[in-house]
């Protein structure tokens, strides 16, 4: 389901990627809700919006593809693959994620920032002012760094929010 | 604080202090959409400097502090000391001592208790004084650890316990915000006592 589709029937991002819609007693559960849902789907847009420095488009979706990864999070995975689909990405590039080979990147900048993608999702206490200095040294800005830390900090919520949406819907369907 | 501070594992519910690793944004060099944004997000965001450090981005701040506020203060739904809980749980599991101390405090203030708090120091995964808060550190810890693992039959372990599904949505709002919350104060700079 394209984004113009998913809004016009009254689905957002979360809605579209947990499989709910107001068929579901859980859609207006959330909707009620309408601070968090409109900053949730707020923040999906400003992180993939061209509109804001830091990282390039391709270089996000590649963050967003990889953590889901890690993280085992399917339908976010599959998404987030697709969109890569319309940006040129290096083949070395798409080999490391899947099979979760970092260290065979060969491009510096993009190495350094599936290096700290990979600390930051799956082991976040490991996480070092190194781990910064290893960004700014890649060429990443201060500014790029935030960003970089606080989408995966986003993708780490919106992982857990969609697969725990997933968990209440099944419990309402089995009903 | 009047009673002796307590102190677990590494955890305290003193007051601690935070210092970024990197440049932070200089007041007076910040632009008016940067103040604009420190001013919504926490009445002492121009003095801490995770919030200056935070808005170099602007913008992402001002979502993140939006979705955080909604999440942890929106009236109704789960018991706001039940937030507290949950946020307690996914901070000691994710090993985030400013976070701990930050929502020790608060559960503190809610609860008016801290048998809760030593509980969750020394052992989040089974921590609650009934069978209501076990169910919510067994759901925060599961959240955090092993989100693809979450099915209906941990739902129905909250409902089993009285939790209504609004109850049950802002648990889980509370338990993944605390995933992306610990990772910033966990990566960007570094808890220490305060001086």
């Amino acid at each position: 389901m394209s984004k113009s589709e998913s809004l016009a029937s009254g689905k957002d991002f979360i809605d579209t990627m947990a499989g709910i819609s107001d068929a579901h007693d859980l859609f207006a559960v959330r909707h009620a809700r309408k601070k968090v849902v409109d900053a949730t789907q707020a923040s999906q847009q400003l992180f993939f919006s061209e509109t804001v420095d830091g990282l390039s488009v391709a270089e996000r979706y590649i963050v967003a593809w990889y953590t889901s990864l890690l993280s085992k999070a399917p339908s976010l995975a599959g998404e987030y693959r697709r969109q890569l689909h319309q940006h040129a990405v290096s083949d070395d590039v798409l080999m490391a994620v899947e099979f979760d080979r970092v260290a065979d990147v060969s491009d510096t900048r993009m190495r350094a920032i599936l290096t700290f993608t990979r600390i930051l999702v799956l082991d976040p206490k490991a996480g070092d002012q190194q781990a910064l200095l290893n960004l700014k040294a890649a060429g990443l800005s201060t500014p790029a760094v935030v960003f970089l830390a606080q989408l995966i900090g986003y993708l780490s919520y919106q992982l857990r929010l969609v697969a725990g949406l997933q968990a209440m819907k099944a419990l309402e369907e089995a009903k | 604080m009047s009673q002796a501070p307590i102190r677990i594992n590494g955890f305290t519910n003193e007051v601690l202090d935070w210092k970024a690793w990197l440049d932070i944004v200089d007041l007076e060099q910040a632009t008016p959409k940067q103040i604009e944004v420190l001013e919504m997000s926490h009445p002492q965001a121009k003095q801490q400097d995770y919030y200056r450090f935070l808005v170099h981005q602007p913008e992402v701040l001002l979502q993140r502090s939006e979705a955080y506020n909604a999440i942890m203060y929106a009236p109704g739904g789960l018991a706001r000391a039940d937030r507290e809980l949950g946020a307690m749980v996914v901070s000691v599991i994710n090993g985030c001592p400013y976070c701990v101390s930050v929502h020790a405090q608060r559960f503190e203030q809610l609860a008016k208790r801290t048998d809760s708090v030593e509980q969750v120091f020394t052992e989040p995964r089974t921590a609650g004084v009934n069978d209501r808060e076990k169910a919510i550190s067994h759901f925060a810890t599961k959240v955090t650890e092993s989100p693809e693992s979450l099915g209906p039959a941990d739902i129905q372990a909250l409902k089993d316990q009285g939790l209504s599904e609004a109850e049950i949505l802002d648990l889980l709002h509370t338990t993944s915000i605390f995933a992306w919350a610990n990772r910033l104060m966990l990566n960007l700079g570094h808890a220490e006592a305060k001086a």
